[in-house]
């Protein structure tokens, strides 16, 4: 919408939709903070309470943050560690304390994490022969090299945030967590230790020593309650703040009046309650609208409920079905014949009984099929060769997985047999990945698919 | 930079992917312009995919440290595609000089979050991994997806990851849940318009573009009822259209007379359409062996030479008795074993009697788990040597090693062994051969192997 078709609006320049542009797509990215968080207020208390009494006071802390993925707890952690950055940049010398960062995730061993530990801490001296002995010499070792780099002897207090603790904690032995939690609940050394976890149960992961050191202390996150807030948190990622120098304040109300605008469209609102209802989502929901900004621009200048309804639909739509929306006519021929199997009472079929189910069907059928026209039954080399890409699209799966070796043997029906008692391809099971009412939907959505096929699929 | 005109450049030249294009560009935006932190490009094959993307960075970021191409297929760890990735950040090549160093040396998550944390400490604007086939991500351990969609936070860059597959990303997410949807951008199929744009830029020089896309059009409908895949079209319009044009040439017929064309390309079209589809003829063989035949000789002579070239020689030179205990292997393989007195015994008494059995059994002809369908079963083979020693017409002469026989269809994987590689008793094994097959190497000792199978179509 150019600005001069708008009576009373703001002058709008390249630069400062460029700045909006980029202010709440790292928002929506996840790669800055919203500007307030909603309906964490309580966590974000007991967390920076705790780490703030670590720093001043010198305690030894530690305590678990609780929460499905998505609700928060990383953006309560990264809020406190802001609010402490702020909070103790007027102590004497600049970092009086120091930061280590641990993710399940990255750090998969002990030896690793103490390595990184020792980086983080920006130790210099070569580890390679304190690392020989056990962890909690080694440990100990680098706390004290820390301490004697401080500036009187005294120990300058070290947060550890231990995300993905759940998988810290399945750790062999569980000597990291034993020496952390040890030494936090011993008085000398001032450390607190967060662990940031998905699963409720995680404490019942540590051994009993490990447990016995632990403090107890468990905040939970909720997801967001309700749906105002809910919507809330996408107004917030979605407004700009109008006391931004960079932004003239017309602009400002105008781009968060057309957010607003945005968000009280009905379709708009009714996907936000979806979202809401299905798993309270918050990366989903800001996902949908990354689209609509990364649209902003001088032509452009403010979201436009259009490109958030396309983007809605996309988010909608089924990828699987939009993969096989234009599949050659052999190929669904195939999926049609395993539906059949499946519809037979056949749970695992080969390429065989396929092949026999659509040879049997086509030679039954394509004599009365006059409106077919050119419909021919395909050698059975050339329904292989179709029947491989459907297999290379994972839409059909071989039938025998088992959940431990589920990674290696994932495409081995292409990949040939791996022993030698693995039968030929056309012969190993395999099962379809569509539903029955999908097959039938395929079909019905497609543009010049022949009646007898059709109807094959509707029986 | 210029997105706009690197836009208008990329549409000029991949014809039929504009929604594709604007999607991506406008997800990259410029390059100090926040990115997401996963894309994922999915599609069918032969939709444009990792050509695009790949052309789309080229373009995007000449000097091509803000990006780094690769190939899942050949990185076949964890530590080699880190160590890719590093390389290509650092603009560093490994050659002679360097003596093929790499970077860094990561082998771990961890090495590579911290080379990367430092790496990009400092430096401008996203940088990115493209990773082509990244279905093979999966099969690297569960966390490395993780890791990779995680990577902007552990290392604290803008890093951007973007994933080509033709999987959907349903099959990627990971089991422990810890991983940000990425962005998904589909490439949909080729109209037949675009298809038909795409293939005009493989017209040949020197021949009329209208001419051959109309040869394309027809190759296109009749082609694209069993494969969609553009680059197979391709391969098909490449090797027949020489064909097609070749009676020109020769004074058979003129650029107009299009029925008459493809009249006498016809014989191709039926004999070679599967057979170069399917790879049964390679490209090298077509184009030194359909010299040869020329439209001008008899139509039957084209096919017969097509099928001539198809032919792999008989690939189971096996000495006499061999062929038979093959075909005693599939029969013991295929029929059930209380049929076997049935089939082999010498004694014609209770024949009819037997029959009548064979008729009440419930896996008669038609069932969907008849053995045809459900494949070869194990069977024993003192079971195997009993129906040899019956099919065989005389008294083998004892100088034949059967075991020696035995052990080298193994070898030549015509059997399987299905039981445990150290027992030296009762060995199970399974027959590898197709009807087709075997069907050959009976009719070669004149033995009628379809009186002996059950329950065969």
């Amino acid at each position: 919408m150019p600005s001069s078709q708008r009576p009373g609006s703001c002058m709008i320049d390249a630069s400062s939709i460029q700045h909006a542009r980029r202010l709440v797509l790292d928002r929506l990215h996840g790669r800055t903070q919203l500007p307030e968080l909603i309906g964490l207020e309580t966590p974000l208390d007991l967390v920076h309470s705790l780490l703030d009494r670590t720093i001043s006071s010198q305690e030894g802390n530690t305590a678990l943050l609780i929460g499905p993925r998505g609700s928060g707890k990383s953006a309560i952690v990264e809020r406190v560690l802001n609010m402490l950055a702020e909070k103790h940049t007027d102590r004497a010398d600049s970092r009086r304390y120091h930061i280590v960062r641990l993710n399940g995730f990255v750090h998969t061993n002990d030896r690793i994490a103490l390595r990184d530990i020792a980086t983080q801490l920006l130790i210099e001296q070569d580890l390679g022969d304190v690392l020989v002995g056990s962890f909690a010499d080694a440990f100990t070792y680098i706390l004290n090299l820390l301490r004697s780099s401080g500036a009187d002897g005294e120990m300058p207090p070290v947060i550890f945030i231990l995300e993905e603790f759940d998988l810290l904690a399945q750790h062999p032995k569980q000597s990291l967590l034993y020496t952390l939690f040890d030494i936090a609940q011993s008085q000398q050394t001032p450390i607190a230790v967060l662990g940031v976890s998905a699963r409720i149960d995680v404490i019942d992961l540590l051994e009993k020593r490990v447990k016995s050191r632990f403090s107890h202390r468990q905040i939970y996150v909720q997801n967001t309650a309700n749906l105002e807030d809910f919507e809330g948190i996408a107004r917030t990622a979605l407004r700009i703040n109008c006391a931004d120098e960079k932004l003239s304040a017309a602009f400002s109300n105008e781009f968060n009046h057309q957010v607003d605008n945005v968000l009280a469209d009905e379709q708009v609102s009714a996907y936000i309650s979806d979202v809401f209802d299905f798993g309270k989502d918050v990366r989903q929901l800001l996902r949908t609208f990354v689209l609509a900004v990364s649209h902003l621009s001088i032509r452009s200048p403010f979201i436009v409920v259009s490109d958030v309804l396309a983007a809605i639909a996309r988010e909608r739509s089924s990828a699987k079905m939009l993969v096989l929306s234009n599949i050659s006519l052999l190929e669904l021929c195939l999926i049609i014949a395993m539906r059949s199997l499946v519809k037979g009472g056949n749970t695992k079929y080969n390429f065989e009984m396929i092949y026999n189910e659509y040879k049997s069907f086509m030679s039954r059928h394509i004599t009365a099929a006059t409106s077919g026209g050119s419909m021919k039954i395909y050698k059975k080399s050339v329904a292989l060769k179709a029947f491989e890409t459907l297999v290379g699209l994972e839409i059909v799966r071989p039938a025998t997985i088992t959940i431990s070796s589920a990674s290696n043997s994932r495409n081995d029906l292409l990949a040939g047999s791996v022993q030698g008692t693995r039968a030929p391809k056309e012969y190993r099971m395999v099962q379809l990945m569509l539903e029955p009412g999908q097959v039938s939907d395929l079909v019905g959505e497609r543009a010049g698919v022949p009646v007898v096929i059709r109807r094959w699929s509707q029986q | 930079m210029d997105v706009d005109a690197l836009g208008r450049r990329l549409r000029k030249q991949f014809p039929g992917r504009d929604g594709e294009l604007d999607l991506l560009l406008s997800l990259l935006g410029e390059p100090e312009d926040p990115s997401p932190p996963g894309i994922f490009v999915y599609g069918p094959s032969a939709t444009g995919k990792s050509t695009i993307v790949r052309e789309l960075f080229a373009q995007y970021d000449p000097a091509g440290q803000q990006y780094a191409l690769v190939n899942c297929v050949e990185c076949f760890t964890s530590r080699l595609l880190f160590e890719r990735v590093l390389n290509a950040w650092a603009g560093h090549v490994p050659n002679r000089e360097n003596k093929y160093a790499n970077v860094a040396k990561s082998d771990t998550s961890v090495d590579f979050v911290a080379h990367a944390r430092t790496m990009l400490k400092g430096r401008r604007g996203t940088h990115y991994i493209v990773l082509d086939q990244a279905e093979r991500l999966r099969d690297r351990g569960p966390m490395l997806l993780t890791v990779l969609l995680r990577l902007s936070e552990l290392t604290g860059a803008q890093v951007s990851v973007v994933m080509i597959s033709n999987v959907v990303w349903d099959k990627f997410r990971p089991r422990h849940g810890g991983a940000v949807d990425p962005i998904q951008v589909y490439f949909s199929y080729y109209t037949k318009q675009h298809v038909l744009e795409i293939l005009a830029s493989d017209c040949p020089d020197d021949e009329p573009r209208e001419f051959f896309l109309t040869f394309v059009d027809a190759v296109y409908e009749v082609f694209h009822r069993n494969c969609v895949d553009l680059s197979e079209l391709r391969h098909l319009v490449a090797l027949l259209y020489p064909k097609f044009v070749q009676p020109v040439f020769e004074g058979q017929a003129t650029r107009n007379e299009f029925a008459r064309l493809f009249k006498l390309c016809q014989p191709y079209f039926v004999a070679a359409t599967d057979k170069l589809y399917l790879r049964e003829i390679s490209t090298s063989e077509w184009q030194r062996n359909s010299v040869k035949a020329s439209a001008k000789t008899n139509p039957d002579d084209i096919t017969n030479s097509i099928y001539g070239m198809a032919e792999v020689g008989d690939g189971l030179d096996l000495p006499y008795y061999t062929k038979f205990l093959l075909i005693s292997a599939y029969l013991a393989s295929y029929n059930p074993s209380r049929l076997d007195v049935q089939f082999f015994s010498r004694g014609k008494g209770n024949a009819s009697k037997r029959r009548r059995h064979k008729t009440s059994a419930d896996d008669s002809l038609g069932s969907s788990n008849r053995q045809q369908l459900l494949g070869p079963k194990s069977f024993g083979i003192e079971r195997m040597l009993a129906i040899f020693y019956s099919i065989i017409a005389e008294p083998v002469d004892s100088s034949v090693d059967v075991q020696t026989q035995m052990a080298s269809l193994i070898t030549l994987r015509l059997l399987t062994k299905v039981s445990a590689g150290d027992r030296l008793d009762s060995i199970n094994c399974k027959c590898n051969v197709s009807l087709e097959t075997i069907r050959a190497v009976a009719r070669s000792v004149r033995f009628e192997i379809d009186r002996f199978l059950h329950d065969f179509s």
